[in-house]
């Protein structure tokens, strides 16, 4: 690998090293839950490059396998991140619980369990049918 | 020689990409459109760096791995980008007053 080529394949490396810092005062300034989720998951995608890169540059054949495994994580990461604000957010706006032996339980597994439920206000943020979907 | 030209210039490209994508995440005024320019990155931006890479390193076991992600991060953004919406969409107040939402039942 000759010398131009390595330093351009490091000019490379800290362009993008430039724009994860920028992805990065997007994900602290940005006003909205999605707004943050999204730059994480862009800088992420930068990161695999930058290994992929450096895997190639630095003749280490181990280093995309790494790679693989982050761009997995990322992946399940956001999946699971928003599946929990979700459920959080329907938990707290869902309708007033219903009087015990209701009718119109969602879930007809938990039929049992809706009929003992208290009437007072729950203290957990997701309910069980949630959980157990 | 020729090789390694279309390799260089297939990552200068991909690299580009990410830098304008990521200026365009701080140009646009809503969250949906800021997503637009994110999206860039997951498929145009990793796909020209990839490929450039692949170009450069020639038909190694390196060359398979690449080919590997691109094809995971290929399936898996879609799904990424659509959630991230879908939060968006459900989490804010107003949604009504920056874009025309579908809801699930088919009204407007």
């Amino acid at each position: 690998m000759n010398r131009f080529l390595d330093l351009f394949l490091m000019g490379c490396c800290v362009l993008l090293g430039i724009a994860i810092l920028f992805c990065l005062i997007r994900a602290i300034r940005g006003p909205r839950f999605a707004d943050r989720v999204m730059s994480i998951n862009s800088i992420g995608t930068m990161i695999i490059a930058i290994m992929a890169i450096l895997s190639v540059r630095l003749d280490a054949g181990y280093l995309i396998d790494i790679s693989i495994a982050y761009a997995l994580l990322s992946f399940i990461a956001v999946v699971v991140l928003v599946r929990l604000v979700l459920l959080h957010h329907g938990a707290e706006h869902s309708a007033t619980p219903s009087p015990a032996g209701a009718a119109d339980t969602p879930a007809a597994k938990t039929g049992a369990e809706a009929k003992q439920e208290p009437v007072t206000a729950r203290e957990t943020a997701v309910t069980k049918e949630e959980y157990n979907r | 020689m020729i090789r390694t030209v279309i390799g260089a210039l297939l990552l200068f490209f991909g690299v580009i990409t990410m830098v304008v994508a990521t200026v365009g995440l701080f140009r646009f005024h809503y969250v949906l459109n800021r997503m637009q320019a994110a999206a860039l990155i997951d498929t145009l931006g990793i796909l020209s760096v990839l490929s450039g890479l692949i170009v450069l390193s020639g038909c190694t076991v390196l060359s398979a791995k690449m080919l590997l992600i691109i094809l995971f991060l290929w399936l898996a953004s879609p799904v990424t980008s659509h959630l991230i919406a879908r939060a968006e969409v459900t989490l804010h107040p107003a949604i009504e007053e920056e874009c025309e939402v579908i809801h699930d039942d088919g009204t407007i």
